[in-house]
């Protein structure tokens, strides 16, 4: 459940006038806008990495910041420091318990866990090539197995269609499917090609003149509201 | 050669500073740190410089002003990648205060220049063994401990904040560390050549290995044999054993580029 409470939500300057939201739990939202009116911004709050100005906001009864390891996030842009031998494979296994101290122990288990959620997002075929030579669709979907590692109850994705062709767009896609058949999570999507997945989502989020609509049921009542669809 | 108590003080402090560059390197490779390496080596001529006009040990005046340089470094710079700037003014600031100080320590100019510029493994005392020992020490335990979170904000740094990750510390703690290192190995190549070890074992490393822990083997293996050859090499020649050191990687270096080049010809 994520619940925001007359939140205001900014660097310095508010973008939004203050807004109340309910999404319940294993829902799957799409967050529509223009860019630069505050999307990415409201991710990064649920995450804890920006403080709001006002207001206040809680993912499944707790408070932002005490629930990383079930908050998973895909950021739109992204410095990836892989040498040029290391696989998707390496990636996913270096961020398992990153948040934690200690030795990354070779752990059997979680080789194990990372080929499943390779093969559940359709990168198996890829796991063990070198990162860098993949294309730019079958490393958003090794981003997507990655995000899964942790077992996360709620999973953010800033712009994965950005940058992508038709075609990997539609495997992208497709692998979300595959997500939603297998896992109970939670899913916060911002997209500028909603038309593309608004048939799996349940419900939109829509910023728009510094006000935030929220659409938390589909039919939503008011379906002009939200452009783009 | 080994029966010479200056020889065997040469090899265990090679070694000692092999495995610790050996792991340290990968990380300098990893978060492109690669001109905060060469910074810290220079500082480290001020810090000795300063050190002797003072009266204290070389490695003593080393510790200190590259600690203190590698937080501001940390400080400074925001992500590992846009850091350039934060290192370029303090390494500026560094080599001016160097150059006074060698210009206030004329009096035995050329010898002691020599000694901190290109190191002399062969001059290394049991008492230096044994603080290289335990900076060693310091340097791999504390790397054991943040291990997962310095993995992961050096390879993913986006995603690592994002899961509130320390990176800025980390930033630092890793600057520190560096900064250890390079005052121990200028004790064998020099403030010039450091640079050598600090770089060339991680990224050979990186051309045979595909996982951390392979490419640290690597590399850590690669750098404790290099100092073993070179100084057979430096002893049977007559030549300095930090040219050896250095060419030693070099070549394995161009090796694996070679090979590289092989393969996906």
């Amino acid at each position: 459940m994520i619940e925001c409470k007359n939140l205001v939500l900014g660097y310095h300057e508010s973008l939004v006038e203050p807004f109340n939201l309910k999404v319940a739990d294993n829902k799957w939202m799409g967050i529509i806008g223009e860019n630069g009116i505050g999307k990415s911004t409201f991710m990064k709050t649920i995450l804890g990495v920006i403080k709001p100005i006002s207001g206040s906001i809680s993912i499944f009864g707790k408070n932002i910041g005490q629930i990383n390891d079930i908050i998973s996030y895909i950021p739109q842009e992204r410095e990836i420091n892989l040498s040029d031998l290391m696989s998707g494979l390496t990636l996913i296994k270096s961020s398992y318990h990153g948040a934690s101290f200690g030795l990354p122990l070779l752990n059997r288990k979680l080789h194990n866990r990372a080929l499943e959620l390779l093969e559940l997002v359709g990168a198996t075929k890829y796991q063990h090539q070198p990162f860098n030579t993949l294309s730019g669709g079958q490393k958003k979907r090794i981003f997507l197995a990655q995000a899964l590692i942790n077992d996360p109850q709620l999973l953010l994705l800033d712009e994965p269609l950005a940058d992508l062709d038709p075609s990997a767009k539609q495997h992208f896609i497709e692998a979300l499917e595959e997500i939603h058949k297998h896992k109970s999570l939670g899913l916060l999507i911002i997209s500028h090609d909603m038309h593309e997945i608004a048939s799996h989502l349940d419900g939109f989020i829509h910023f728009k003149d510094k006000i935030v609509h929220s659409c938390v049921e589909l039919p939503c009542a008011a379906k002009d509201t939200y452009v783009g669809i | 050669m080994w029966a010479y108590d200056f020889m065997r003080h040469a090899l265990y402090a090679g070694l000692i500073i092999a495995t610790v560059c050996g792991v340290v390197s990968v990380f300098v490779v990893l978060r492109r740190s690669a001109f905060a390496a060469h910074a810290l080596g220079h500082v480290s001529l001020t810090g000795a410089a300063g050190a002797a006009l003072v009266g204290i040990s070389a490695i003593t005046g080393q510790l200190l002003l590259n600690i203190l340089c590698a937080i501001i470094m940390g400080l400074m710079g925001d992500k590992v990648k846009k850091n350039d700037l934060a290192v370029g003014v303090v390494l500026t600031f560094a080599l001016g205060l160097g150059a006074y100080f060698l210009f206030l320590f004329q009096n035995n100019y050329a010898g002691s220049v020599m000694s901190i510029l290109f190191g002399n493994i062969l001059a290394v005392s049991s008492q230096q063994i044994y603080i290289l020992l335990l900076l060693a020490v310091i340097i791999l335990f504390t790397l054991v401990v943040f291990a997962r979170p310095l993995i992961f904000a050096s390879i993913d740094p986006v995603l690592a904040k994002s899961k509130n990750v320390a990176v800025k510390f980390l930033a630092v703690l890793f600057f520190v560390l560096v900064a250890i290192t390079v005052s121990m190995a200028c004790q064998i190549v020099g403030a010039l050549l450091v640079f050598v070890m600090l770089i060339i074992p991680g990224a050979i490393g990186m051309q045979w290995g595909d996982s951390i822990y392979k490419i640290i083997f690597i590399s850590v293996i690669v750098a404790n044999l290099t100092i073993i050859i070179a100084l057979y090499v430096a002893y049977y020649f007559n030549l300095p054993t930090s040219v050896c050191i250095t060419m030693i990687l070099s070549l394995i270096y161009f090796l694996g580029i070679l090979r590289g080049y092989l393969r996906y010809s």
